[in-house]
């Protein structure tokens, strides 16, 4: 009961918080009620959930036993990008959702890294089925007010300030973040040449207001698209992208979760609930509904899954929207009277935005992360270690971690080299990845390879396009060209040149 | 090429693209002349190529040739508007059967020299298309496959359609056009399929749904060759399409514009379109092109007066009879009584009393007698109307019909003699007559779909059965969408709410749907889609009592009878069960089965209205070819609900009376042959 009350009080409180973003009009018009409740207001406006509870399945090369979101992204893990990120929009605590297993070795990892925001860790079981719906319920009681939703693996720099305005200023259910994709498009995916299909998200959205109409993976549909008519029918106009690349970073109403929670066979937010909840934009609030319940069979749970239910949406506000001289269209009521609304904000077209969710986009990141670390993190955090020890000459847009040994006369361009890795003299790197605690000995030519954790490159191999996995030993004097070597798949040993 | 001398701006405009749509007056004279607000339409197109600064026009006809020579002719003479810095040639000829082989013919002349305004004979516009044909000049620059410039015309969407509405996306980077489709008139599509390749080969696409086409285009030389390449492009829409399916094979490609938001544009293909764009014209929206401008002949020949009342001076009538939105040509009188609205009326009518008019369209000398009321229709030059008739809902006369005193019509095309019908090749066919000089036009048996293609009419292969006619339009387009979309939201909902049910019911059903779907598509043995029925039947475990309901179900669930061409839906039904009537009769065979049948019917009378307002001859028909026995229906009929299925049992009576009265001559014939 107390809970209960408490709830209900931070609600009203992040809601007047919100309100006193929203345009003139409206906030005269609120006035009043900011008075009544202003005494209970909280400092948060936005709560942040980073998701970093992911596998990492499309990363198998790479990942060894750590976690996905310990990856290193130069000088740090890849959660370290989305929390820096968080922490320079002043958050300054973040609800980290990890598996249980992992909770410990994150914990320890983030403590070397120079991070402003407090972490307040939440635990979801080791379970392979967990989605990240799935997640987002398991915290439902922490999520007091509207919310933002990270993924871990984001690295970006690009300001969440146009997003979290246009999601305040449209009263939105949902806001999310758009990036132009191509990042990794220059890349070559080291290893076995397979044919590498980028997964595209069909992307809907209405010309003049942003408004998303739907999002749903290309590999969804199969040789055509069907668009209802009634997505465009009052609008007229809507840009349908192929290109873009969904940051996963949302903004969310605090109702979103609460209804999130109704719906448990929901499991993945992207896959499922995202365009669940656009497609539910178009919900409207029936007048029949109500005698109809009585005489169906079921009534009880119908009206609880109806999302209307959930949205905060009182007759204030619909007074409000009714008066106010904001309206996208001439000929309409404001967005149609749609109470849920979604919208889709494209960062800038400079802005960096990539997602380290698989193999190539973690080679591209890491080897490009050198020539934009200027603009990504600015000057604060130096690309070279001070504990590395660093004595090559030759060198070129290289990030070294700590404790790492970069012998002389190497030439080591475009790479990383992670924390404990060993590079003997006479070796020549680029456009790679040396892992922690890897070894290469003397006389090696490294292009294009990820050389895994704790692998070992004796001397005088040459490899191109290579993975190495984790633990593997490249014996004395191979020559490698596009091939994947590791423990875990023994068949592909036999295959030396 | 403007080595010599400056380059001339060309025009092309092509007649006869929609004859069969204006029956019968087509069959009397040159679409092309047909008054439009007593100007021709020929004209508008003309002055709109004047004001775009079109120096050479070439009129392509097909039909009536030389009744637009000497129409030009004239024009010329009496200095209209467009005759002030512009040469008009008239070519063409009876060889020429479709839009296709005018641009072909055109190529052999080789009369066009640069790039040209494509435009058709029956559009009207305001537009200034010399900034469009100027980008397309500097989009030819940069694109040497650059084929054409479509124009196109923002629309309501929630309007009526015409058969010019578009649905197509657009690279929205270089305005380059990745797809194209016409949406069918009377016929709204539930949702849309799209090509996922024209998403994934462009970065952003975007899709534009409420155009419409006004038939304008800027052409590139390499268009007509194009056609030339292609003999079986037949419309611009061939041409649009295979350009778009081969473009790279043909590397070309055409790019799209819009009409700013102030300039109207509007083509007249039907006498649905002939309506609006009257209404547009007269309310102004085509301003300078409207009547009191002296569009033709440089001569005011009406005063303006408000409520959009165009009245010549020398027109004898009240000003009280007008109500509003009226254009009366000089010469005509109407009598006391009469009320006149949104109507126009040619030159030398004669209206008499107590008439009512309303959306009526009057050629010149019409004779309209006391007491008529009419509506929505329109009356060919020099007919004569008698008294008490009453014509509505899309009537057209012919010119020099006589309609006898308290004659009613309404949705028909009448003719003032039988043999003026163009049939050619086919056989005379008869028609009904209704006066001595008036005689229905069958418009569904004029123009048989399958024959359409092989016919030589110039019709697109867009129409349907139906001519579209004049009807009331929504008034408000607003009011219209909004209701509209507010009830379709609940559809969708409602069908949101089925769709995250898929129980193993519904499944069944929908593979149901796709087995006969397919088994009807490719015509496949009946054997083997009972086999896989049977399967599904196994793998959901339904009992026999719900395959039987399902199957029938599913039948009717196919698309074809959801969507049956023309909303025909028993010819749909037949085709259907002509295919797949062993099917059904291997599950419905026992009394039992059969209720399971109608009870299916009863389910689906709630879905599918076109199949409600059958019913009674859909059960009719499943009687006739014995899928149904007599005391199925008599039973099923008795257990329908009194005042849940008021309506269904309403229908059904007739049929259940009937069934009533065979059976007891059939017993009668029975104890006769004791």
């Amino acid at each position: 009961m107390a809970l209960g009350r408490q709830c209900w009080l931070t609600s009203i409180a992040a809601r007047t918080a919100v309100l006193r973003f929203r345009c003139c009009s409206r906030v005269l018009a609120y006035l009043n009620y900011i008075i009544i409740f202003s005494i209970k207001m909280s400092s948060c406006e936005f709560q942040a959930v980073v998701l970093a509870a992911g596998r990492g399945t499309r990363l198998p090369e790479v990942l060894g036993d750590s976690p996905k979101c310990l990856l290193p992204v130069g000088p740090y893990p890849l959660i370290w990008y989305p929390l820096n990120m968080l922490s320079r929009h002043n958050f300054t605590e973040v609800i980290v959702v990890v598996q249980e297993q992992d909770k410990l070795e994150i914990q320890l990892s983030l403590e070397h890294t120079p991070l402003k925001v407090k972490i307040d860790y939440a635990t979801v079981p080791n379970d392979s089925d967990f989605g990240t719906a799935d997640s987002l319920r398991y915290i439902y009681d922490r999520i007091k007010s509207d919310f933002l939703v990270v993924s871990c693996d984001i690295v970006s720099n690009v300001s969440l300030y146009p997003l979290i305005n246009k999601f305040r200023a449209d009263d939105a259910s949902l806001a999310l973040l758009l990036f132009k994709s191509g990042f990794e498009s220059d890349v070559v995916m080291p290893g076995p040449k397979t044919k590498y299909k980028p997964e595209r998200d069909m992307i809907g959205i209405h010309t003049a207001t942003q408004r998303l109409a739907f999002i749903f993976a290309a590999s969804d549909c199969e040789d055509t698209l069907n668009i209802k008519r009634h997505l465009l029918k009052n609008k007229g106009q809507l840009d349908v992208y192929g290109r873009l690349l969904d940051a996963h970073i949302y903004v969310l109403k605090k109702w979103v979760i609460n209804y999130l929670h109704r719906k448990e066979q929901i499991s993945t937010f992207k896959g499922e609930f995202l365009p669940h909840l656009i497609r539910k934009q178009h919900a409207r609030r029936s007048t029949k509904i109500a005698p109809d319940t009585t005489s169906e069979l079921g009534v009880g749970t119908k009206h609880e899954d109806n999302i209307l239910h959930y949205v905060t949406h009182t007759a204030l506000d619909q007074k409000l929207t009714q008066t106010s001289l904001f309206n996208q269209s001439l000929s309409h009521i404001p967005y149609h009277g749609d109470v849920v609304r979604c919208f889709a904000v494209q960062a800038p077209k400079d802005a960096i935005g990539v997602r380290v969710n698989n193999t190539l986009s973690f080679l591209a990141i890491n080897r490009k992360l050198a020539g934009i670390w200027q603009e990504l993190c600015g000057d604060a955090h130096p690309l070279i270690s001070p504990g590395a020890v660093v004595k090559s000459t030759q060198t070129k847009d290289i990030i070294v971690a700590d404790n790492a040994k970069l012998s002389e006369k190497t030439s080591l361009n475009f790479s990383v080299f992670g924390p404990n890795c060993i590079v003997h003299p006479k070796n020549i790197v680029t456009n790679s990845i040396i892992m922690a605690n890897a070894i290469v000995e003397e006389g090696c030519n490294i292009n294009n390879c990820i050389i895994g954790y704790r692998a070992q490159i004796k001397s005088g191999s040459v490899l191109n396009n290579c993975l190495i996995g984790p633990n593997y030993v490249v014996e004395e004097g191979t020559k490698s060209q596009a091939l994947q070597l590791s423990n875990a798949d023994q068949y592909m040993e036999i295959d030396i040149q | 090429m403007s080595q010599f001398q400056k380059e001339i701006v060309q025009a092309v405009l092509i007649a006869d693209n929609n004859v069969w749509n204006f029956k019968p007056l087509s069959d009397e004279g040159s679409t092309a002349l047909l008054p439009l607000v007593n100007v021709s339409m020929l004209d508008y197109a003309l002055i709109a190529l004047n004001r775009s600064g079109v120096e050479e026009v070439f009129v392509y006809a097909s039909l009536y040739l030389q009744d637009i020579r000497d129409h030009i002719k004239r024009g010329i003479a009496a200095y209209a508007s467009w005759s002030f810095k512009m040469t008009v040639h008239v070519i063409g000829g009876e060889g020429c059967r479709c839009f296709g082989d005018a641009m072909r013919d055109l190529d052999a002349k080789a009369l066009i020299r640069g790039n040209f305004i494509l435009l058709g004979a029956d559009t009207v516009t305001n537009a200034d298309l010399r900034p469009v044909l100027e980008q397309h000049k500097r989009t030819a620059k940069f694109d040497k496959g650059t084929a054409a410039t479509l124009v196109f015309k923002e629309c309501a969407s929630g309007a009526e359609r015409t058969g010019n509405e578009l649905l197509i996306a657009v690279d929205k980077q270089n305005t380059r056009l990745v797809y194209h489709q016409r949406l069918r008139a009377n016929h709204k599509e539930s949702r849309y399929h799209i090509p996922l390749d024209v998403f994934l080969s462009n970065s952003c696409v975007t899709l534009h749904h409420n155009l419409l086409d006004p038939q304008i285009a800027i052409g590139s030389p390499s268009m007509l060759s194009l056609f030339s390449d292609n003999f079986d492009f037949q419309t611009r829409d061939d041409f649009v399409r295979g350009l778009l399916i081969n473009e790279e094979l043909l590397d070309s490609r055409i790019y799209v514009t819009l009409l700013p938001p102030a300039q109207y544009a509007h083509k007249v293909n039907n006498w649905l379109s002939y309506q609006l764009v009257s209404r547009d014209i007269i309310s102004r929206w085509a301003h300078p092109l409207v009547p009191d401008m002296g569009v033709y002949n440089l001569q005011q020949q009406y005063v303006f007066y408000k409520d959009n009342i165009y009245k010549s001076h020398e027109a004898n009538v009240s000003k009280v009879a007008l109500q509003e939105n009226v254009v009366i040509q000089a010469g005509s009188h109407v009598d006391v009584g009469t009320t006149i609205s949104c109507s126009v009326i040619g030159a030398n009518c004669r209206i008499g009393k107590n008439c009512q008019l309303n959306n009526v369209f009057l050629m010149a000398n019409v004779i309209i007698h006391d007491n008529c009321q009419l509506r929505h229709c329109v009356i060919g030059s020099t007919s004569v109307v008698h008294e008490n008739c009453n014509i509505s809902a899309g009537c057209v006369l012919g010119a020099k019909c006589v309609l006898p005193a308290n004659t009613k019509l309404a949705n028909t095309l009448v003719t003032s003699s039988p043999s003026t019908q163009r049939t050619e090749e086919q056989e005379q066919v008869e028609l009904e007559a209704i006066g001595p000089s008036a005689y229905i036009v069958n418009d569904l048996t004029t123009g048989d779909p399958d024959d359409s293609d092989a016919e030589d009419t110039l019709l697109p292969q867009t129409t349907t059965l139906c001519i579209p006619k004049m009807c009331e339009l929504q008034q408000l387009a607003n009011v219209d969408s909004d209701c509209s979309s507010s009830s379709e939201d609940e559809d969708e909902d409602e069908s949101r709410a089925a769709t995250p049910l898929p129980d193993d019911t519904n499944i069944f059903l929908s593979e149901v749907i796709d087995s006969l779907s397919r088994g009807f598509r490719e015509k496949s043995n009946p054997d083997f889609l009972i086999l896989e029925i049977n399967s599904s039947r196994y793998a959901y475990n339904m009992s026999l009592k719900e395959v039987n309901f399902n199957v029938v179900k599913a039948v009717f669930g196919m698309e074809s009878i959801i969507e049956p061409p023309n909303n025909n839906v028993l010819a749909a039904i037949n085709a259907a069960f002509k295919q797949l009537g062993p099917v059904v009769s291997n599950y419905i065979k026992s009394e039992d089965a059969m209720l399971d049948c109608l009870k299916a019917l009863e389910d689906i009378c709630e879905e599918n209205e076109l199949v409600r307002e059958k019913i009674s001859q859909v059960v009719h028909y499943l009687y006739d070819k014995d899928f149904v026995s007599e005391d199925a229906i008599h039973k099923w009929y008795s257990q329908l609900d009194v005042q849940e299925h008021a309506t269904l049992r309403q229908s059904l009576a007739k049929l259940v009376d009937w069934l009533n009265q065979s059976s007891e001559d059939d017993d009668d014939g029975d104890d006769d042959d004791e």
